[in-house]
């Protein structure tokens, strides 16, 4: 694979270029429009530089949100979706690493029959079971609330099934060696499993903060009271102004905004992300 | 410092026995080697003694103390596995720290002991590395070392050198050798290389199928083989075993105890020339000639039955392949057999 012909290297630059260039373009027209007054967009001509209004639009949805369409302001809604993501990141991480630990090294009665129950929930993602846990997170009270917002996204097949694949490669003597130098499971799982897992919880880490924050349908039902709103679903309701065009500029803003957690932890994480991916140390 | 006692220790997996009562007295400071074929249940046995598998019958006694029922923590041994088990995330340091922090050694202890490890083996200069910058036979010595703080009461080795190229593997056997007279610590070593189990062993467990064929210094057993068995399984090229019925015009039955009817003989005690002392001669036909250095191995087909055999000669005989040879050999050295039993027909 390893060519040296200048016309092949044009061309996968070419195709690398025209790839990037599809999937920034959106991000950089939303960028633009945020940077201009309101009536630019609906005017129907696009600009493609930079309008004069970036620090005002910017501090508006920030700090005062749009009040006609019923919507905190972005930083209540972001802190809500921060909340929430790192919540349902670490929460799937420590459940998941500790059923896996379960499953992978301690025989107990209907130990196969739990992996398998794990396993098939993985066919059964949030949107399916989403009306019986409505009803669930309903009764027990946890409508409008942190709990209600985070809890049942919890449970994870998928970070249990992969950590049970990784936990599976580590070979018995390393339990065994540890065994014989005097520790016991916990001991174990903190000494040697943690810090093992540590690429590998990294990577999921990453993944698991994108999933939690691009929820959608579940805050959309269990929160009505507007403090509980995440930035996903705040976005749609900023649009969605009933009587007036939508402000393009200062939703723009706002996923502009909402944009730049995901990415933030995408870059401070991806030494560790991407040896995760790639490499186990062992 | 103990001795280690199995009495009557079995193991089975499900219905399958993997060692099926095994009884073996090792004194204090010995080094026992655990020799036998793939599957005959070496490293169950082994493993059992650090408690790493349990005990279907039998005890097991580490310095007069019952251990069947203690944790591997418990009983005082160490262990150095065949992909000697280092924790890839800690450093030399920390493997060799770890067992005795766990065991809440005092700070001072614990450095002295690393310190004195790290001399004996050569590895002070590689504390501060992670596994997985060592060569093989480093890594090998930090797993040793890991043992050597302990100071246990036992060292378990399971084919403790069976990752190392060839020639690491005669200087690290070499070593562990010195290092076990020096700290004289009872050893059970497991290894399916009958050269490191002769050169290692005070004493040789020779184990098939989950049985001990033969206890006893690798030159007890070596000279005296008191099985079929552990006449085929040690020395190589191995015991030529030849049924008493193909020996056909040598007057040999006479000199051999009752019920003989295998008789084993070792490529080297075969001769070209006949012997003063009493001797046989079987007719053979030279079938290939294999130089190997100082001594060649010289492959015949026995004219009687057509039951090929090898000798080992000293340096490199003149004869053509596809020749008729006449070979002798005397009859002191001659190992009787019973084919019936499977055991030595001169046995006491
Ligand atoms: N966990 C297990 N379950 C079932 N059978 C097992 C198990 N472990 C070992 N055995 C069986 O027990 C027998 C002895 O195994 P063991 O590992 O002690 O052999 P070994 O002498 O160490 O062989 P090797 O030289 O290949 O390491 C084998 O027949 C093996 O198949
Ligand atoms: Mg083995």
């Amino acid at each position: 694979m390893v060519e040296n012909r200048p016309f092949l290297t044009f061309l996968t630059h070419l195709v690398l270029i025209a790839g990037v260039v599809i999937v920034v373009f959106p991000v950089y027209l939303a960028f633009i429009a945020s940077t201009h007054g309101p009536g630019q967009f609906v005017s129907g001509l696009v600009p493609l530089l930079p309008g004069p209004h970036l620090v005002e639009n910017y501090s508006t949805i920030w700090n005062e949100g749009l009040s006609s369409s019923g919507a905190p302001p972005i930083w209540v809604m972001m802190m809500n979706s921060l909340l929430m993501a790192v919540a349902i990141a670490v929460g799937k991480i420590a459940i998941s690493l500790l059923s896996a630990y379960a499953i992978v090294y301690f025989k107990f009665p209907f130990r196969l029959l739990a992996f398998w129950i794990i396993f098939i929930t993985l066919m059964l993602p949030v949107e399916v079971r989403i009306i019986p846990t409505f009803a669930v997170v309903a009764n027990l009270g946890m409508l409008n609330s942190y709990q209600g917002l985070i809890l049942p996204l919890i449970a994870s097949a998928t970070a249990t099934f992969l950590f049970r694949q990784f936990f599976l490669t580590i070979p018995d003597e390393l339990m065994e060696a540890a065994r014989v130098d005097g520790a016991g499971p916990m001991k174990f799982f903190r000494d040697i499993l943690l810090p093992l897992s540590r690429t590998n919880i990294a990577a999921l880490f990453v993944i698991l903060f994108i999933f939690g924050w691009v929820q959608y349908m579940w805050p959309l039902l269990v929160t009505s009271d507007s403090r509980y709103y995440t930035i996903v679903m705040g976005i749609k309701r900023l649009a969605a102004s009933a009587d007036s065009e939508p402000l393009w500029h200062l939703v723009m803003a706002a996923v502009i905004l909402a944009m730049l957690p995901p990415v933030l932890v995408v870059i401070f994480m991806q030494r560790l992300f991407v040896k995760g991916l790639v490499e186990t140390e062992k | 410092m103990a001795t280690i006692s199995l009495i009557d220790l079995m193991k089975s997996y499900g219905d399958i026995p993997a060692v099926k009562g095994v009884n073996l007295d090792v004194a204090d400071g010995e080094l026992i080697v655990l020799v036998g074929p793939s599957g005959c249940g070496k490293s169950t046995l082994l493993r059992m003694v650090a408690g790493l598998e349990t005990v279907t019958s039998g005890s097991i006694e580490i310095g007069g103390r019952n251990v069947v029922k203690a944790e591997p923590a418990e009983r005082d041994i160490a262990m150095v596995f065949q992909n000697y088990a280092l924790y890839p995330h800690m450093t030399v340091r920390g493997n060799l720290e770890y067992g005795l922090k766990n065991r809440g050694t005092p700070r001072e202890e614990i450095n002295r002991r690393v310190r004195e490890a790290a001399d004996i083996l050569e590895i002070g200069a590689l504390l501060d590395r992670k596994p997985r910058q060592l060569s093989g036979g480093q890594r090998q010595r930090v797993a040793m070392g890991r043992a050597i703080v302990r100071e246990p009461a036992a060292f378990l080795f399971d084919e403790p050198l069976s990752n190392l190229d060839a020639k690491l593997r005669v200087q690290m056997r070499v070593e562990i050798r010195k290092l076990q007279r020096r700290l004289k610590t009872t050893s059970l070593y497991v290894t399916h290389d009958q050269l490191e189990a002769m050169t290692l062993a005070d004493r040789l467990v020779v184990m098939n199928s989950g049985l001990v064929e033969q206890i006893g210094t690798p030159t007890e057993v070596y000279d005296r083989p008191a099985t079929l068995f552990v006449a085929g399984f040690i020395g190589s090229p191995p015991m030529n075993l030849i049924p008493v019925s193909s020996l056909s015009g040598n007057e040999v039955s006479a000199g051999l105890p009752s019920g003989t009817d295998i008789v084993g003989i070792r490529p080297d005690a075969f001769v070209l020339e006949q012997p003063a002392e009493p001797s046989l001669a079987l007719e053979a036909s030279v079938e290939l000639l294999e130089p190997i250095g100082g001594e060649s191995h010289l492959h015949v087909r026995l004219n009687s039955s057509g039951q090929s055999i090898v000798l080992s000669v000293p340096g490199r005989p003149e004869i053509a392949e596809v020749s008729d040879i006449v070979v002798h050999a005397r009859l002191a050295d001659l190992h009787p057999f019973s084919a019936q039993t499977g055991r030595r027909a001169d046995n006491p």
